[in-house]
């Protein structure tokens, strides 16, 4: 079954939108290296400032991309595995939801009246509109879940007794996941802060509105992970020529993500006064729990491929992992989800220090954060969406990828880049050097009393890491178009256009992973365990009711209208 | 295949059995030596200080022996006191607070890193075993001038007491002016570069503008800058300067301090 014509358009424009998007967000990235190095000591370059273009890097490439390549994947994956319909009305509101709130939150940002940064720490103030674009981009993005959930039920009476399809569970996490964790930031957003911004609220408890933000600012991390964990369970085993090692492995990390996600947000605050060490401490232990669905994850990948490449004549106890096709052209998506592992392994790793309590004392808000989590988000997040959004694009327009050998190159160049990126930022972190800050005026100028010279190196290897990454998105825009620009191949224009999913190797059928009610039961119970106590403490205290202000001014404004 | 794979498929495999175990191993492993780092060497992550208002005020306090409390102010964009000088082998206790908006306070190079949330009070402690210039980075993103926002403590063995500089004072109305405003975030006034032109000795220069005009620094040129900032731009620098609602009495206080700022 094909899916039907106007859900392939739908899909079409989700992944096209924000990719043109995102060569913004990429030059805003390049730019935000060379101004960190001190090459361009100025507040702005070609009209955009450094902390707009950083508010639109992070708005562009971390949610608008994201959430929208979800979606498009969502649709796919659930009208195909399930063989069923989807309602154009639901998948066309929402992405129209979507795409209104997109742009009226890059006008903001591009117009200088949201320099917020992703984050929107009040008590900066942004433009009403800003906050009321990403509200609307979020409501759209609930849309899916509500129309795939009667769709499935559907499936479930029709096919008693077959398990779910493992790509749809991974789907249905996704989304769960994300509908519990965009609850208290709706609420953060619509009670505290278009209120505020409005001119209505004298002041913001501003203690809550970080910890309504973290609720949801962890779980949207495996909202970006959970459609590219899809593809490494359901596509990669394929992708190598052979099988997923356990289908259970997957259910059971999906299922355990759902339960995860949430109680944890905490971590991000680990620096913060206001909250008890022993919320703090809770939801520390609550964050290393992470462990066992990731470690269980790299273990059945890595699996799957030993799998795939015995099956391809590989041998030896490691020597295997040769025989896997890193640069076949033909299978160039291979090469998109290889390099995204491999960058998540590190990833992986600095999360956990990260999540280690005491040790955040360490690297918190230094640059060893962006460090880590452009081995994360921009590493296999990044490199599945583009890898995935090729494939869907190039399959639904029934066009070859032309350029093949550029399309493999562009993962490699890639996973260099940012390799060598986080490598200076990891240092330049350990050393004290800030995120979030225009260091070339300052730190990285010998005219200046705070001029730190040991920030140089860090900042210069982070320079030419963010250069090579600048130059791999180019080439992929160029493949991704010329791709586009080629004429439609004969012989794909016959088939209906499906996504290769794998097959599992052990297709236990465990009765914890069946059904997903137990999990979510259990995950809401979970956050409220581990978010009713210190949102109890912090609205029963005295603080303050902070007034608001615009970024470039330290008197107190009612409203930036 | 290979042994550990089991064809019982209603039970989990035998090697899956050991990632689970692996991983919990590991778990508990890492919390164990996070519960050392806690108890055992007794590094904590900051704890909830209650709001109060004996930290609104910037100040250096010595305890007993090289023990010392610092209460620092932080605001657009810079922290009261800005410079502190202590003897080696000092301990400080720091509490600080946010006139505005959410900043940070990273000491490099030591475990000091907290966030400076409005509304609450950040506390932590350092001890200085080696002398040296320690720089305190503002990291978190707190506006348009974030990155000039920075302070330094010098810890040296030549000093037998504590000192700071940029601690609040009782002078002119026109400098408190320039302090509660922000003025000083980018216009220092002991001649200091900064995000603006330094204010001290200005009075009576003449200074070349970014239109190519020059423009003496008088009651009139000063007006004009207060009123309309982004206009008449000093050469070298950006169109930074924000609009302020200062009345013409304040603007009269801040001339009568500027002509004295030799």
């Amino acid at each position: 079954m094909e899916l039907q014509k106007s859900l392939q358009r739908i899909i079409l424009v989700e992944l096209l939108v924000p990719l043109a998007l995102v060569l913004f967000g990429s030059f805003h990235g390049v730019l935000q290296v060379i101004f960190r190095a001190g090459v361009i000591r100025a507040t702005s370059f070609a009209g955009i400032e450094y902390y707009q273009g950083l508010t639109a890097h992070g708005v562009i490439n971390a949610i608008v991309l994201t959430a929208f390549f979800a979606v498009a994947l969502g649709h796919a994956l659930i009208s195909q595995e399930l063989k069923s319909r989807l309602s154009i009305f639901g998948a066309g509101l929402s992405m129209g939801l979507m795409l209104l709130g997109a742009v009226m939150a890059a006008a903001m940002i591009y117009t200088g009246q949201a320099t917020v940064l992703y984050t929107f720490y009040p008590p900066l103030k942004a433009h009403p509109i800003f906050y009321v674009g990403l509200v609307i981009f979020i409501v759209g993005s609930w849309v899916p879940l509500y129309m795939w959930v009667p769709v499935y039920l559907r499936w479930r009476r029709e096919n008693p007794g077959k398990k779910t399809p493992l790509a749809v569970v991974g789907m249905f996490a996704t989304f769960i996941v994300w509908q519990m964790a965009t609850l208290p930031v709706a609420f953060e957003v619509l009670v505290q802060l278009v209120p505020w911004s409005l001119g209505w609220t004298a002041g913001v408890n501003v203690v809550l509105s970080r910890t309504l933000f973290w609720f949801f600012g962890h779980p949207l991390v495996y909202f970006w992970l959970l459609p590219i964990y899809v593809m490494y369970y359901t596509m990669l085993p394929r992708l190598a020529g052979g099988k997923l090692f356990s289908d259970f492995a997957g259910r059971f990390t999906f299922m355990s993500l759902i339960l995860l996600s949430c109680p944890l947000g905490l971590h991000h605050q680990f620096a913060d006064p206001g909250i008890s060490t022993a919320w703090k401490g809770i939801q520390g232990v609550l964050t290393m729990t992470v462990v066992i669905p990731s470690l269980l994850t790299a273990c059945t990948i890595a699996a799957s491929l030993e799998f795939a490449a015995r099956g391809r004549g590989g041998t030896g106890l490691f020597a295997w992992w040769r025989k896997l096709p890193y640069f076949d052209r033909e299978n160039w998506l291979f090469s998109y989800l290889i390099c995204g592992l491999v960058i998540f392994l590190f990833g992986g790793i600095t999360g956990i220090v990260n999540a280690s309590y005491n040790l955040n004392n360490v690297v918190h808000n230094t640059a060893w954060i962006p460090a880590h989590f452009h081995l994360t988000v921009a590493g296999p997040i990044f490199l599945g969406i583009l890898g995935g959004s090729l494939f869907l694009i190039t399959g639904l327009l029934k066009k070859p990828v032309v350029a093949s050998g550029m399309a493999v190159a562009v993962p490699y160049l890639w996973m260099g880049g940012t390799f060598i990126f986080s490598g200076g930022l990891f240092l330049g972190g350990l050393r004290g050097e800030p995120r979030r800050t225009n260091l070339g005026l300052t730190y990285l100028n010998p005219t200046s009393p705070s001029y730190r010279p040991d920030w140089w190196i860090s900042t210069h290897v982070g320079l030419v890491g963010g250069l090579i990454m600048g130059l791999a998105i180019l080439i992929y825009f160029v493949v991704l178009i010329r791709s586009i620009a080629a004429s439609r191949e004969a012989a794909r224009e016959q088939e209906p256009f499906t996504i290769p999913l794998s097959e599992p190797y052990h297709d236990e059928d465990i009765a914890a992973v069946r059904t997903f009610t137990p999990w979510v039961a259990a995950a809401v119970l979970l956050c409220v365990l581990a978010y009713y106590p210190p949102i109890r403490d912090i609205t029963k205290s005295n603080f303050k009711q902070a007034p608001g202000y615009k970024p470039d001014s330290p008197v107190a404004v009612e409203t930036i209208r | 295949m290979a042994k550990g794979f089991a064809s019982d498929n209603t039970r989990v495999n035998t090697t899956e059995k050991g990632v689970f175990l692996g991983a919990t191993l590991f778990i508990g492993a890492s919390l164990a030596l996070i519960a050392y780092a806690t108890w055992g060497l007794g590094i904590n992550v900051p704890a909830c200080v209650p709001a109060s208002k004996g930290f609104e005020q910037a100040s250096v306090t010595r305890h007993e022996g090289r023990n010392y409390e610092i209460h620092y102010v932080s605001r657009m964009w810079a922290f009261e006191p800005s410079v502190v000088r202590v003897p080696t082998g000092s301990t400080l206790d720091l509490y600080v607070v946010t006139k505005d908006v959410t900043h940070g306070l990273q000491i490099a190079g030591t475990n000091v890193n907290l966030m400076l949330v409005p509304g609450a009070i950040a506390n932590g402690r350092v001890h200085f075993e080696k002398p040296g210039t320690y720089t305190i980075v503002c990291h978190e993103y707190c506006g348009t001038a974030h990155q000039s926002m920075f302070g330094r403590i010098e810890v040296s063995d030549q000093v037998k007491e504590i000192s700071a500089e940029g601690l609040p004072t009782a002078e002119s109305p026109g400098k408190q002016i320039l302090e509660e405003k922000g003025c000083l975030a980018c216009h220092s006034v002991d001649g200091s570069p900064g995000v603006g032109p330094t204010l001290k000795g200005s009075w009576g220069t003449t200074t070349e503008l970014t239109d190519g005009n020059t423009r003496t620094m008088d009651a009139a040129f000063l007006r004009e800058k207060i009123l309309h900032p982004s206009k008449n731009v000093v050469k070298g620098y950006q169109p930074l300067m924000p609009e302020l609602p200062l009345t013409e009495e304040e603007i009269k206080q801040i001339e009568e301090y500027l002509k004295d700022l030799k």
